[in-house]
């Protein structure tokens, strides 16, 4: 009875592969590999290029960038469009799991801010490897009930006044670069690390808690677990539209700036109709609707200004003034993200 | 019962041929690859420059935070199954023995259900219990006439909580399964002869019952010293764990032979910890 | 037994704190599944909203669908050959047994994710590539110690003299188990399927590097939503799905008895 229990069940699955397999046969299927709820997902983006285009879009998500290389790296063939953020495509490239992009049948990359569109990481001897996407900052967040007068330095993360109610992303690299920040140093290339370990020392005290996702950090802010923290701008722009507290700062010392861009694996077998989607990515009809539930901001500078005034990333990342003080990241070898996370790990180790 | 005949052995065979294929072609392999690749500079199929070396077992040896990571992990391994036995064994003992009928299955499985909820999602139910403004706070402060400000969060403490509070139902289910089966005659005799509860316990129930015990023990000590979720979301600053550091060389770096190298040190110490208990369980019996 | 009733009540409020201590932060999902708060706070506010939009979110049911039939499916497979081959160990003595019971330790011991993610490395380089069967084949793989070990338990506890009798007798090997072995370990081989059946369907690792695109089950739609923010819908998903396996349970409970034959 067991056996032929098994073999139903074999039979069983057999069947669901077969029909599943015919149902994709006919129509042209584009694979997204992003993080989940960035923008690519959105149910009204996929409709609305389904109408205009006939394709359908189908999801796959990584929660961190290495699983993003590793999707990439054991699957060829299976992705159509990956967003890869600019510090990682010449990695990618030079592994050859991205191809060169022609983008003569996209119009909307004409827009493209300059210095983003053409940004040395994406654009290598006049060839694209990634359309540039999407920008923001990692920068100060306070919780504007509790904190007042409003800092404007990166100091208040330090302020004895607020120990135990500060928070950080647990990510080496990027307390590194706060770190770096705070002394004044290149955040790419800091020269002192004992200035840095030595900041970070005085920093843990500080910490109640290091949250990794929107999730943590939508959940401990409303517990009241910290009142001073780092946070994406795309991040703020939608805790803010579900009427959260917070107010987000680009201190004096500068803030950390990320630039993300779509890509094409090589063995896609849909690369024109990947090429359509993220034309319509960088399309302002798209941005702006995302825009309005919380997004970072767009590479497409005609996408930018379309914004209503009032909007979040206008308001904080439209002032020249202010993007002057952004270092933007740049790529990193894996010696030194190495070396950053033993260092990040002791200092969370040892308490 | 020795192979007595060569259809026995055959017999034999066909029974654990299906289970160790599978585990063979499924685990066993995939792990001989890790084990590959943990003696290895790089990931073969990222960096063609790649070359055979002890480096990564060396690591953990040169660099003391994995040590002390590890003896870390052990330690909330043997804290968690400490005490999911103390709170788990009475348990499964009460069903077993004292509670009769359609009850007894009922509350069994309900013993058992919360194993099927999704991990993760549980945790930060206990996030919402144990932190400050918390239901934990919030019904201590209902009850008492003066103002408490409780939050375990983001502590040790959370973090034995969760783990406890995940593995609790492998103790009892062992356990249960084990009391259950134990012959009611042999306690009605001891009873008979006017033996205390004591020496029941201790002389029929635990050790007939040990085997049950010992598997759930092990099914809660082997896990929770690699777990890391747990740490990541309850611990806060006290969350570091070699399971986290384990898998920051997954997520966090693409260093796939340290990160394997790790884990087989961690796979090497439980097994040399499971040994030498074993002779120490065996003699109990 | 006739234990004084003064224990006996002691033992019933001992289970009873035990399940209050298991079911708390169950109760504290469900509940927040009708808490208004999208960011979990306190004061509660009563609303249907979550169950509404989760009605509509055709990926979280979708998910939970696929989640369901692939730890059903691997529920039968794992509970049938772990039995199996826990009641050969049982049964027989034979050089390299020792080796075949510490086998059941590594893919216990070692983090699912490595092991997950050797799959996928191992999967991808034998042809094996993603998808459904994969899937199961990882699942099965993962479940199969729990089995083992849980059915060995129990058949620690049999007496192996009951077989030897039954043989005596003249039954073959084969009627030995269905009419002798495996009535007694019933209940072993019930809980090893219950654990197979928890292993599959919270099972995250292998499902994420294994499933074919578009095909998450729940465990990863979960996980990967952490990026933007858990909302309520995932509390409703879940706490029908406890609700329902609850009914299950009690019913089956009802109909089938897993103690053994003494009571």
């Amino acid at each position: 009875m067991r056996l032929i229990t098994r073999q139903t069940a074999l039979a069983a699955v057999g069947a669901v592969m077969l029909c599943g397999s015919l149902a994709f046969a006919d129509a042209a299927e584009i694979r997204v590999l992003n993080w989940q709820g960035y923008g690519t997902d959105e149910s009204f983006a996929v409709d609305a290029f389904a109408k205009k285009t006939g394709n359908t879009v189908v999801h796959d998500y990584f929660t961190s960038e290495q699983e993003m290389l590793t999707k990439l790296r054991t699957n060829p063939g299976a992705y159509d469009v990956v967003l890869v953020n600019s510090a990682f495509v010449k990695q990618a490239k030079d592994e050859g799991l991205i191809a060169k992009i022609d983008t003569s049948d996209m119009p909307n990359v004409k827009d493209l801010s300059p210095n983003l569109g053409k940004e040395p990481n994406l654009v290598v001897g006049g060839d694209t490897y990634g359309v540039a996407w999407t920008w923001g900052v990692t920068s100060l967040t306070v919780n504007k009930d509790k904190v007042s007068p409003l800092p404007t330095s990166l100091a208040v993360l330090w302020d004895p006044q607020y120990a135990g109610k500060v928070s950080i992303r647990d990510d080496g690299i990027e307390a590194i670069q706060f770190a770096a920040l705070a002394t004044g140093q290149d955040i790419n290339d800091p020269k002192d690390l004992d200035a840095i370990k030595a900041k970070l020392k005085a920093l843990m005290p500080q910490v109640k808690a290091f949250w990794g996702s929107e999730n943590d950090w939508n959940q401990f802010f409303s517990a009241g677990d910290f009142y001073v923290s780092t946070y994406w701008s795309g991040g703020a722009g939608r805790s803010i539209a579900k009427g959260l507290p917070l107010k987000f700062i680009v201190p004096t010392e500068g803030a950390v700036g990320w630039l993300d861009s779509l890509a094409i694996p090589t063995a896609s077998k849909n690369q024109a109709a990947a090429r359509a989607f993220i034309n319509y990515m960088i399309d302002p009809e798209f941005y702006v609707q995302w825009a309005a539930k919380g997004s970072p901001m767009s590479a497409n500078a005609k996408a930018a200004a379309a914004l209503p005034d009032t909007s979040f990333n206008k308001v904080t990342l439209g002032d020249p003034a202010v993007v002057a003080r952004v270092h933007f990241v740049k790529p990193l070898s894996e010696d030194t993200r190495k070396k950053y996370l033993e260092l990040w790990q002791d200092m969370k180790a040892r308490q | 019962m020795a192979f007595a005949t060569r259809t026995d052995a055959a017999r034999a065979g066909g029974m654990l041929t299906p289970a160790y294929v599978w585990l063979a072609a499924a685990i066993f392999l995939p792990l001989s690859a890790m084990l590959f690749f943990s003696m290895l500079s790089a990931a073969p199929f990222v960096s063609s420059d790649w070359r055979f070396t002890t480096a990564n077992y060396a690591a953990f040896f040169s660099r003391s935070l994995y040590p002390y990571l590890l003896a870390r992990s052990l330690g909330l391994s043997a804290i968690v199954t400490a005490l999911c036995v103390l709170i788990g064994y009475p348990c499964a003992y009460v069903l077993a023995r004292q509670i009769r009928g359609r009850s007894r299955e009922a509350l069994f499985l309900l013993i058992i259900l919360p194993f099927w909820s999704n991990s993760l999602v549980r945790i930060f139910s206990w996030a919402i219990v144990l932190r400050g403004n918390g239901f934990l706070e919030v019904a201590i402060n209902a009850v008492l006439p003066f103002p408490v400000s409780l939050s375990l969060m983001f502590s040790f403490t959370a973090i034995v909580i969760g783990l406890v509070h995940s593995y609790l139902p492998y103790v009892v289910l062992t356990s249960y399964l084990a009391l259950q089966a134990i012959d009611d005659s042999l306690v009605e005799a001891a009873r008979s002869l006017g033996a205390p509860f004591r020496t029941i316990l201790w002389r029929i129930l635990l050790p007939l019952s040990l085997p049950g015990l010992v598997a759930g023990a092990v099914l809660i000590f082997v896990p929770v010293a690699g777990s890391f979720m747990e740490a990541r979301i309850l611990g806060g600053r006290a969350g570091t764990l070699y399971g986290t550091v384990i898998e920051d060389q997954f997520v966090a770096v693409f260093n796939w032979p340290l990160g394997a190298a790790l884990s087989f040190i961690l796979l090497a110490v439980v097994f040399v910890i499971l040994g030498v208990a074993s002779p120490v369980l065996r003699r109990a019996r | 037994m006739n234990m004084p009733s003064a224990s006996g009540v002691v033992g019933r409020v001992y289970v009873g704190l035990v399940l209050f201590f298991l079911y708390a932060p169950i109760l504290v999902m469900a509940l927040m599944s009708f808490n208004a708060s999208e960011f979990y706070q306190l004061p509660f506010h009563f609303t249907l909203e979550w169950y509404r939009r989760l009605s509509g979110n055709e990926q979280i049911l979708r998910a939970a669908a696929r989640s369901l039939w692939i730890a059903v499916a691997t529920t039968i497979f794992a509970t049938t050959i772990g039995t199996m081959a826990a009641i050969a160990l049982f049964r027989y003595e034979f050089p390299g047994k020792r080796v075949l019971q510490a086998m059941l330790f590594p893919p216990i011991a070692i983090p699912w994710l490595i092991t997950g993610t050797s799959m996928l490395v191992f999967f991808f380089w034998v042809g094996i590539g993603r998808g459904t069967p994969a899937v199961i084949l990882g699942h099965v793989a993962l479940a199969l110690p729990y089995v083992i070990v849980v059915v060995a338990a129990r058949l620690e506890t049999f007496d192996i003299q009951l077989e030897e009798a039954a043989r005596s007798l003249g039954a073959s090997p084969w009627r030995v188990t269905w009419a002798v072995t495996l009535p007694w370990i019933a209940s072993g081989v019930v809980a090893g399927a219950l654990f197979a059946f928890a292993v599959s369907f919270d099972q995250f690792v292998v499902s994420y590097f294994l499933a074919q695109p578009g095909d998450a089950t729940l465990p990863v739609v979960i996980y990967t939503s952490i990026r933007k923010g858990f909302t309520p819908e995932i509390n409703a998903i879940s706490t029908i799905i406890i609700v329902i396996s609850m009914a299950v349970m009690l019913e089956a409970s009802r109909r089938f008895r897993f103690g053994g034959e003494q009571r």
